[in-house]
This record gives structure tokens, sequence and C-alpha cells, in this order.
């Protein structure tokens, strides 16, 4: 065994070139809503099930990254796979609104640009993912709501889908408890405070993207919009900063324009992705009265998932190895 | 903290050719601008809000037909008004905002109406009409907003004419931001968006942190021209954060915002009032309809 570093240093040296390229960190993390989730009201199946959820979605997500695909195309991929998933308050199975209908929210942004596109109050559209991302690649503008929204994807060759196609069961029976919690001035009890599903990713490129979609609240105002789908408040990408995607009150998330500014904190404050998280979640947001979470990424692949709300629905997956699912406040610390 | 107020507003910023905007078309537009300033410094001169003041200076620009936004608001390609307003109270970071409304007679009402009696921050179309009228609000048929001259820009838009030389400005918007002598900030904007413009398309203005946002101790900003790249930069946000985080000047902040929007390939403007009533009016477009006033004795209005 004599000068047993030689060769080791050789080996290391000709294929330094590769080893960099393929060690470039990837990393996808996903969220499924934050709010009420808690042990004792959880049982073993219906954990089973929404961690089965998250893992497809983070699967989904990951296989597209580790193929060299992109992060805008990764963050796509595991939020229509939530979308589908009638577990989260996304695209089929989202929450309903005052009239019983699902409403639904979404933006997509591609932290190259940055370039974004976002939708809002839309009714018929199966994947508002999808939706957001053609706004973002084919249209000039970044936000479209309402029936102008169903017109440009009618224009696009996206085939709608009627109402009924998001309604469930279990959303019209939270639906039905919290008109009669309105009915009775009460606080709806048993339900989650919150849901929406969102994605961030960084590629092999360096490239981030983050991408939010949400059914809102369930009993919402007709027409209300939340934070998923505006820029910067629910969802915000810069490849020089990070990328965020937001879960929780959304007013709360829009008046303090939430994602850019973890994003504006480590730009200018220089904190760390975990610090302006933190400091943002459990200083700022909980002084406002406002609960829920975050996921974020920043360029060199670290991950933050914080929330100030009993749980998040959540996961996270690199090119290190590592592939975790959580959804209680004690998960994975 | 000191009792200084002040209150800027604009009414648009782009292309604004002299050969187009005669003498007396710009002696309107001078006195339209006046009108909504001096209405809203009256409101903080006798020691009222912020919120008031750029709510009455909103509303004033709402009303008058030479501006894009409320009465005389650019039309969609479909040949209708479609409008977005938001405000901001700087205060406890109150907002509210309302988009893609089309019977809303002033949308800068309607938004604070969402800010003040809905646990909400944006409506939209529908939605926001329905909210309206169950706060008792008197719808206008779709028709008020539209005057001769907006449907002779959009056949002009249609038939593939250069219209950036037509005045009135085919994306301005509405806007005004103020500090009372409580030293509260406030922001309003309200807007039609873009001439020809696809039916559901929302602008910066209604977005919280894009077109419109005050913060008391930092500033109040009102941002106009090409939206969606407001929104891509969070403008509005931007400088505030420019401000607090990294100690720029506000007139810094802006000047930086309007670089950054340059850089991604967007025009426009700002007016914004710092913590200590400073405005702050700049545009990387030719002009901007814009005036300011202070307790210090500054009344100033311009296009160029």
């Amino acid at each position: 065994m004599s000068h047993p570093f030689k060769p080791a240093l050789v080996y290391l040296l000709l294929a330094a070139p590769a080893l960099a390229a393929a060690q470039h960190p990837v990393a996808l993390v996903i969220h499924g809503g934050a709010g009420v989730i808690e042990r004792a009201k959880m049982t073993p199946a219906a954990e089973a099930s929404y961690r089965a959820g998250l893992g497809a979605a983070l699967d989904a997500g990951y296989a597209v990254l580790e193929k060299g695909g992109s992060s805008l195309d990764a963050v796509t991929a595991a939020v229509r796979v939530m979308e589908d998933d009638p577990q989260f308050n996304a695209g089929r199975g989202a929450v309903l609104n005052h009239q019983g209908d699902a409403e639904l929210d979404a933006a997509i942004m591609d932290g190259s640009g940055p370039h974004a596109g976002a939708v809002a109050a839309v009714h018929h559209v199966k994947n508002p993912i999808e939706l957001a991302r053609l706004v973002m690649e084919q249209s000039p503008h970044v936000l479209l709501v309402g029936d102008g929204a169903e017109e440009f994807a009618l224009e696009h060759g996206v085939v709608l889908v009627p109402r009924t196609y998001f309604r469930t069961e279990r959303r019209e029976r939270e639906l039905e408890e919290a008109r009669k919690a309105e009915a009775a001035k009460a606080k709806a009890a048993g339900i989650t405070a919150s849901g929406t599903v969102g994605a961030v990713a960084l590629d092999r490129a360096g490239n981030l993207a983050a991408a939010t979609s949400t059914g809102g609240l369930t009993n919402k105002h007709l027409g209300r919009v939340g934070d998923s789908p505006l820029i910067g408040a629910g969802t915000y990408a810069n490849n020089a900063t990070c990328a965020v995607s937001g879960t929780g009150d959304g007013e709360y998330f829009i008046r303090q324009v939430l994602a850019y500014d973890i994003c504006a904190l480590v730009a200018y404050r220089h904190l760390t992705l975990q610090q302006a998280v933190h400091e943002v979640i459990h200083e700022k947001l909980q002084r406002t009265g406002g609960e829920g979470g975050v996921i974020a990424l920043d360029p060199a692949g670290h991950v933050a998932m914080d929330f100030n709300s009993a749980g998040m629905f959540r996961g996270a997956r690199d090119s290190q190895g590592k592939r975790v699912i959580g959804m209680y406040g004690d998960d994975l610390q | 903290m000191s009792s200084t107020y002040a209150i800027a507003v604009h009414g648009g910023a782009g292309a604004v050719p002299r050969a187009a905007l005669t003498p007396e078309r710009e002696a309107r537009y001078r006195e339209g601008l006046e009108r909504a300033l001096d209405a809203g410094y009256a409101l903080l001169e006798g020691g009222g809000s912020s919120l008031d003041a750029v709510t009455t200076a909103v509303r004033i620009l709402e009303d008058d037909p030479l501006f894009n936004a409320g009465h005389g608001a650019a039309l969609t390609r479909d040949g209708a008004a479609e409008l977005d307003a938001a405000i901001m109270d700087g205060r406890q970071l109150r907002a509210g905002a309302v988009a893609s409304v089309r019977h809303v007679r002033n949308p800068i009402e309607l938004a604070r109406r969402v800010m003040e009696k809905s646990r909400h921050v944006l409506l939209v179309g529908a939605g926001a009409e329905e909210f309206a009228l169950e706060e008792k609000f008197q719808l206008v048929p779709n028709l008020y907003f539209r005057t001769a001259e907006r449907v002779e820009q959009l056949e002009a838009e249609q038939r593939g004419a250069r219209v950036s030389d037509l005045v009135p400005s085919t994306r301005g918007t509405v806007g005004a931001v103020a500090r009372d002598t409580a030293g509260n900030l406030a922001a309003a904007t309200s807007t039609g968006g873009m001439t020809n413009k696809r039916p559901g398309r929302v602008g910066d203005s209604p977005i919280i942190g894009a077109g419109t946002y005050a913060k008391n101790g930092v500033c109040a900003v009102s941002a106009t021209g090409h939206g969606e790249y407001f929104i891509r930069a969070v403008a509005a946000h931007h400088v505030c954060t420019a401000v607090e985080y990294r100690g720029l000047s506000l007139e810094q902040a802006v000047r930086e915002v309007l670089q950054v929007l340059s850089g991604l390939g967007g025009d426009g403007g700002l007016i914004a009032v710092d913590r200590d009533g400073v405005p702050v009016m700049q545009f990387s477009t030719d002009g901007m309809f814009r005036g300011a006033r202070d307790a210090g004795g500054r009344r100033e209005i311009a296009v160029y």
C-alpha cells in the first residue's frame, strides 16, 4: 500500500470536469398546504395516503431534474400531480367557494427571466398550473383572471372541464360545515386552515423556479383571490436570490409581499435562506397574526421548509441523496 | 414625529409627443391634475388622513375622461372598459384591491371598501361586483366609461395603426401617494389597463407590491407603465425594501427600480413619498403627467 493517495488524486483530476457537472446540485421541495395538521386528528390510513400523495409529486418532479430537465418542468410536474390528487386543495378536490364551486388560482415563475405567468378565479381548467405556464410562455401578460383566462385557455387548445370535475364529497361536507358555522357566527371546527400546493426547484443549469396552485378558502367570497397567483406574495423565483412558494393566510402574505420579502432579506441583509424564512414566518407573519408556511430554495441548493401553523404537508429531495416527507410540526427536525 | 404632510399624483407615463399634445389639451391635463392634487392636499391641510387624501385624488382622476381610469378608461379588445384599482394604508399594511370590474363607477372606492369591510385583499370580476352590490354600491352600465376618444383609439389599434402617438396615453394609470400630519403613509392606483387588452388581463396596479405599496416609516409608492414588467420586478415593494433594508434614499431606490425595469425591457414611472413626506417623481418614458404639493410650499405640476 505505498503511495495510497496518488492514484486517487490522478483519478480525481481526470474526472474533475465530469464530476463537477454531475455534482452541480439539483433539488426539489414541495408543499401540500399548512394548517391544523396534528397527529391526534389523523388516522394511520389518512397519514399514509398523504405521504403517498406527497411522495408521488416529489418523485415526479425529481425525475425531471435527474434527467437534466429544467426546474420549470420539475415544478410544473410536481404541482400537476398534486392538482390531480383530490386530497390536496388545488385542481380536483379544491375547496369550494360560497356558491359551491371550485375557483382556482395558480402561478409559476422562472427565476432566469424573470418570467412569470398566473391565472386567478378560473372554474373550468383542469390543471391551472399548466394554464399559468401558457400565460407565461404564450402571452405578453403575467396575470389573466376569470372568463378572460378561460377564453385564453380555449384559444390555446386547452380542453375545459365541467365544474363538477373538481367537486368532491369531502369538500361539499366542509362547505356545509363552514356555512353552518357562518350562520351561527362561530368558527368552523375541524377544518384545516388552508391548503395550497406548491413546488420550488433548482436544476442542473442553476435555474430556480417556483409554482403554486390553490382552491383558496372554503366558503370564500366569489372572486376572492389569495396570494398564490400573485408574484411576490405567494410565488417568487429569482436565480440570484431564491425561489419561494407559500401557503397560509393569503391576505397576510399579500400585504407583506412575503415571498419577495424573503428573497430581499437574502439579497440585501445577507441572511441565509433559513434565517430569512425564519424572520419572515416567525417574526413578521407571526406579529401580524397571520398563519402559514413556505418552502424555499437558494442557488446553492439549501432548503427551507418552515411554518408557524401546527403542521405543513411537505417534502424535499436532492442530488445528495436526501428524500424526506413530513407533515407534523415535529417531523424532520 | 414631524407634522410635514405631502401628496403626489400621477396621470400616467408614456410617450407624450409635444405635437399631439396641443397647448389647449395640455392645459386641460394640467387642470385635471391640479384638481386632484389640490383636493387631496386640502384634506391633509385640514388634518385629514393620507388614506382619504389619496382616495379623493384618485376618484377625481377616475371621473376625468382625460385619464385612463374610471370614466374614459382604455378599452379591451372587446370594446369594454375593464378596471383595476388598489389602495394601501401604511399604518398596519392594510390593503384592498379589485380587478377586472366592468360596472363600478369609482373602482378606488370599491378597493377601499374591500380593505375596510371584507376579510380579503383582492376581489376580481363578477365576485367583486357582487361584493359591491352587497355593500350598496350602485352599479353603472359599461357604456358609462366609454368615450369617443377611446373608441377611436381602439379602432386605430385594431387597424394596426401606431397608437403610441395618441393622447391620452393608451396605457396610462392614475395614482396618488400621501403622508398626513400623523405620519401615516398611503398609496392608491387605478387604471383601465392597456388599450386593446385581452379581457381578464390584470396589470400591476391592483397587485400589492407591484404597482401599489405603502408602509409607515418607509415609503408609499404608486406606479404606472408597462404593468407586466412591474409585476415581475415586484417594483413598488422593491423600492420599499431598498429603502428599508439598504438605507437608500427614496430617490435612489426609485431610480434603481427604473433601471431594473429598463434592464428587463419595461418602461414607466413611479411617484412616491418617503417617511418624512418628501415626494419623488421619476420616469423612464418621454413624460409622466404628475404633480406634487407639500406643507413646505412646494406645488408642482409637470408633463415632460
